[in-house]
């Protein structure tokens, strides 16, 4: 079968936060594509994972970046011995043998880019392959699914108009923190107790949004310091190494974070 | 030691030359002689006989300018107090400054400047004393009757101690006032805020203005909301050190904590920030004030500042590590109120805390009964009231006037308190929070605190305060101002206001562009030039998303012939993104409205040419604001927006344009900051600011125009260092020399001909624009 390599065997781990699960499987069952925001860490690419496992579908991931053209996406000629070869891009290869194509922080990408997803997403499901002079129909099973963290996105990296109204949208949070710390307890193997401390942390971050931090710490974040506490870190260095510092380079907001985080310790 | 015994022989009997007459002099006068005779005897067991004749000359100079008996006995008492020195060259020129001011500000001034030499004498010696002396005369001289009351406050003058903050207060004093003689003197008896803060500011203090960055950030991490601190200025050395207070929803802190240094002020603040914070968020009650006795008042606080603290410490309980050090109350001891609040405060906030005094511990078991209810605030009310009749039973003595709230880190308890809309609150419990609102109703008069206050506690009370109305305009703003002479920034020291725009007749505008039609369809060409084009192709790349088809044949073409192809067959395109914000700052100095040979004034011009640009600029989408500047000496910098970032370019927006005129001077430092800071809120990547001025910076209050040129240098420099790029249009030759200075010589553009400013005007902004 063809792209096997994609294919999720065992069951990534996913603590649902509302109807997220419902909504996209509905969305697959009718192939709209989906948009999933929310802010970096807090489980977009797990769900998806966990979708394509539930939904028994291959997964290609495509991580965008800003110098990234239509032609990573869709595929290009390359140069071999022989001559020139048309090979298939990540999402080529995902229209044409049916998958869920994920394009994660598709912003990041330039604007350009995005306009070839544009005759996926609504009801012709064709990618048009202007240099390679084909048109692919889109394979029954495939689907679409982008992710788009709106905080950190400028006037100048925001999608088009046209490209948001194509997507059905799932908006992700923080984590309640009861959830959250049952996931840091599942992911870091920490205690509760560390885990709702790390929760607790992580609340003073996420108070500074948009007041000295672009984003609060993410989930992901405090796994990582669980860890580092479970293989034996003190939890002052593990929080120092795993939050404070990564989050920012502001001396002032360290400062008043690393307080604040100290109040939280008893 | 040689020196001693010759000395010795002539004294006191034939003292010779000067010595001799002073000695003469002084068999005459009864009362002064002791005196005179003591420090003789005093000085020459350490100076030698030349060494005394020349101290001799020094006193007769005092005499020789009618310095009196006063001055002489300050020297005398100066110089017996210097006796332990081997230097006596020190005295005689105390002698002589003293005798120099003497002339300039009369006996009483001289006299309140030796006895000050003690105060200077305990905060440095050596060449720093001699700095001292030399700031002293030049107070004499420059403003004779500030040296009676700057002398008589020596000793909290030099707090700071060092001699460069004391010639620093020195030139500040003469500079703000600006000749203004009330003025000097309201700065030298330290009645001035500026005075106080220079003096408060201790070098290895921590300010507020230092912390404040830090203390939002931790506040707002602690609790989630963004608090609003501001700092009072105006606590006077000789009270205890002020509290913070709330009013409202703002929190004001003290400038600094004095004799806190370094961490344990940072950590004092942020102690004192959140617990007043707490309160905002955890406590947002008011209790009405009643008939409350100020005793209870103050007990009211403290269970409910316990009461706060004990509901934050269960939210986050580090915040006892950051509390407890400042509770340091031991039991024992006499039990005044004071103390015996300090007391309850420790054991309400350390449960373990052992202290058997039954006033405390019934305190603790009340605040423990009421931990069921501690949500609820009307239980610092009940517990602080009972409290409040024991400890009047048991006739402590009480004083509302000189009690401070103990711990240092928390608030005095005003914004816990409502007043009532009229009833005017008993005047003891009033003298609770006196300070409080002397502060408020100082800041309220001088206009710089613009913050929409609450209808609360101190609007009751402040309406029986007159508060001077200023129609200067909102102040929006204060800048510091670098001083060239004494190479230092004076903070705040200039006064930004906003005034709003007159509006003019647009249709004035509209004519005056229908007039340039071959300046505006340059321009348009420009525009057009610039708005297409956006994406650029790049051509025999490494790499790239496809194929080069002529590069791929050349290879082809290479790889046949067996020679070596390029490799660089790939072709790829960038965007070229337009990031662009522009902030174009307008000079109406008076000298704008001098009329050309063509009958219009410069200002006229000025307009025309922004009316042209803003045209072109509007039409790029290229987000610009617009900005007219006047000043009228340091406190009143005057802003006039014409357009914002934000607003549309539409006919209100000219209509304010043509409504500009002309007049008062060009603090184009100043407005440079200005501008800055509202560059600063646009997201643009690239920030261009134009300033469009007719000569270079002045003002009425500076004599100096070299200060304001070095001033606005710094403040050019600054705003390159914030990624905003100045360039300076300069009309008519005058100013050139100046402006290349401030804004550097590529930076600079001179407009010969002030009729040519629309097209050259509009071609810098397409050259700028374009990089």
């Amino acid at each position: 079968m063809p792209l096997d390599a994609y294919r999720i065997n065992s069951e990534p781990y996913y603590e649902p936060q509302a109807a997220e699960i419902d909504i996209f499987t509905a969305a697959y069952s009718e192939r709209l594509p989906v948009m999933l925001k929310g802010p970096t860490g807090c489980g977009k690419t797990r769900f998806v994972e966990h979708m394509a496992w539930r939904l028994g579908k291959p997964l290609v991931t495509v991580a965008a970046h800003e110098d990234m053209t239509a032609a990573d996406l869709a595929g290009r000629y390359l140069l071999e011995p022989s001559g020139t070869v048309w090979h298939d891009g990540p999402l080529t290869q995902a229209v044409r043998q049916g998958g869920i194509c994920y394009l994660d922080e598709i912003v990041e990408a330039r604007q350009d880019t995005t306009v070839v997803i544009h005759p996926l997403t609504d009801a012709r499901r064709i990618l048009p392959l202007e240099k390679h002079n084909e048109i692919v129909p889109a394979h029954a099973e495939f689907q679409l699914t982008i992710s788009y963290n709106p905080g950190y996105q400028s006037a100048v990296k925001d999608l088009k108009e046209s490209t948001k109204q194509r997507f059905v949208a799932i908006d992700f949070g923080y984590p309640a923190p009861s959830t959250e710390s049952a996931i840091i307890v599942r992911e870091s193997g920490a205690d509760s107790a560390l885990a709702a401390l790390l929760v607790r942390i992580a609340e003073r971050s996420r108070n500074l949004q948009g007041h000295g931090l672009d984003e609060g710490a993410s989930t992901r974040m405090l796994i990582h310091t669980g860890r580092m506490v479970r293989a034996g870190l003190p939890l002052s260095a593990a929080v120092q190494a795993g939050i404070v510092l990564p989050i920012t380079d502001n001396p002032d907001i360290r400062a008043a974070l690393t307080d604040a985080i100290a109040a939280c310790v008893p | 030691m040689s020196a001693k015994p010759s000395a010795a022989l002539h004294v006191p009997s034939e003292p010779e030359g000067v010595a001799q007459r002073l000695h003469a002099m002084m068999r005459q006068r009864d009362a002064l002689r002791p005196l005179f005779l003591a420090t003789w005897e005093a000085l020459s067991g350490q100076f030698d006989a030349a060494q005394l004749e020349t101290w001799a000359g020094g006193v007769l100079e005092l005499v020789n300018v009618n310095a009196g008996p006063a001055c002489l006995i300050a020297y005398w008492e100066a110089s017996r107090n210097a006796a332990s020195t081997r230097d006596i060259a020190p005295l005689i020129g105390a002698a002589q400054i003293g005798a120099e001011i003497c002339r300039h500000a009369g006996a009483p001034a001289a006299t309140a400047s030796l006895n000050a030499l003690a105060a200077a004498r305990r905060s440095f010696g050596g060449t720093a004393l001699a700095r001292w002396w030399r700031a002293m005369e030049v107070l004499a001289r420059e403003a004779p009757e500030s040296v009676l009351p700057a002398a008589g406050r020596m000793g909290q003058i030099l707090l700071p101690g060092t001699i460069e903050a004391f010639e620093d207060f020195i030139a500040a004093g003469l500079r703000s006032a600006a000749g203004d003689r009330n003025r000097r003197l309201a700065f030298f008896s330290l009645q001035d805020d500026l005075a106080r803060r220079m003096i408060a500011r201790d070098p290895g203090g921590v300010g507020f203005p230092d912390i404040q960055a830090e203390l939002k950030a931790f506040t707002t991490a602690l609790w989630g909301e963004l608090p609003l601190l501001r700092s009072m200025a105006g606590d006077s050395m000789d009270k205890p050190q002020r509290r913070s207070t709330i009013s409202g929803p703002i929190i004001r802190l003290p400038e600094s904590y004095r004799g806190v240094q370094g961490d344990a002020a940072r950590a004092l603040f942020r102690a004192a920030t959140a617990h007043a914070q707490a309160h905002l968020v955890l406590g947002r009650a008011r209790f009405p004030i009643g008939t409350l006795k100020p005793l209870q008042v103050a007990l009211v606080n403290l269970i409910e500042d316990a009461r706060v603290e004990t509901l934050a410490m269960r939210a986050l309980p580090g915040l006892r590590r950051l509390w407890a050090p400042y509770h340091v109350a031991m039991p024992g001891g006499v039990a005044t109120a004071p103390v015996l609040l300090a007391r309850l405060a420790r054991a309400l906030f350390d449960p373990a805390h052992i202290d058997d005094d039954g006033f405390v511990a019934k305190g603790r078991a009340l605040f423990a009964a009421a931990l069921p209810r501690i949500e609820d605030s009307a239980i610092s009310r009940e517990i602080g009231t009972l409290l409040g009749n024991d400890l009047g039973q048991m006739r402590v003595q009480f004083n509302a006037r000189t009690y401070v709230v103990e711990p240092i880190y928390r608030d005095d308890g005003l914004g816990l308190w409502d007043f009532g809309e009229d009833a005017q609150p008993p005047d003891d419990v009033l003298d609770l929070f006196i300070d409080a609102m002397r502060v408020e109703s100082q800041e309220r008069a001088d206009g710089s605190d613009q913050q929409t206050e609450p209808d609360s506690a101190e609007a009751g009370i402040g309406r029986g305060r007159p508060v001077a109305p200023d129609d200067r305009g909102m102040v929006i703003a204060r800048y510091p101002e670098w001083d060239r002479v004494h190479g230092i920034e004076r903070p705040d020291w200039t006064v930004v206001r906003e005034v709003a725009a007159k509006t003019g007749d647009p249709r004035a505008i509209e004519h005056a562009l229908d007039g340039a039609g071959a300046v505006r369809n340059r321009v348009a060409r420009l525009v057009r030039g610039l708005r297409i084009g956006r994406t650029v192709r790049l051509k025999r790349q490494y790499d790239g998303h496809d194929l080069d088809v002529d590069a791929m044949l050349d290879a082809g073409i290479a790889l046949r012939s067996g020679q070596e192809p390029d490799p660089r067959v790939f072709r790829s395109s960038k965007s070229m993104h337009r990031d662009l914000s522009a902030l174009l700052l307008i000079d109406i100095s008076q000298s704008t409205c001098d009329r050309l040979p063509s009958g219009a004034t410069v200002l006229d011009i000025e307009r025309l040419a922004v009316a042209v640009l803003s045209e072109a600029m509007d039409q790029l989408g290229d987000p610009f604001g617009l900005l007219a500047f006047a000043s009228d000496g340091r406190e009143d910098i005057r802003m006039t927006s014409i357009k914002g970032f934000d607003e549309a370019y539409d006919r209100p927006c000219r209509a304010r344009l043509a409504g500009l005129s002309s007049g008062l001077s060009t603090r184009l430092g100043t407005a440079l900051r200005h501008a800055g800071a509202v560059m600063a809120t646009t997201s643009a990547s690239r920030k261009l600011l134009i300033v469009l001025t007719d000569g270079e910076p002045s003002d009425i209050d500076m004599s100096d125009p070299l200060d304001l040129v070095e001033d606005t240098r710094r403040a050019a420099v600054n705003l390159h260092g914030r990624g905003i790029d100045a360039y300076g249009v300069v009309l008519g030759a005058a100013g050139i020399a100046s402006a290349a200075r401030i804004f550097g010589r590529g930076n600079t553009m001179l407009v010969h001909r002030v009729e040519d400013l629309p097209t050259r005007l509009s071609e810098l902004y397409f050259r700028l624009a374009r990089r």
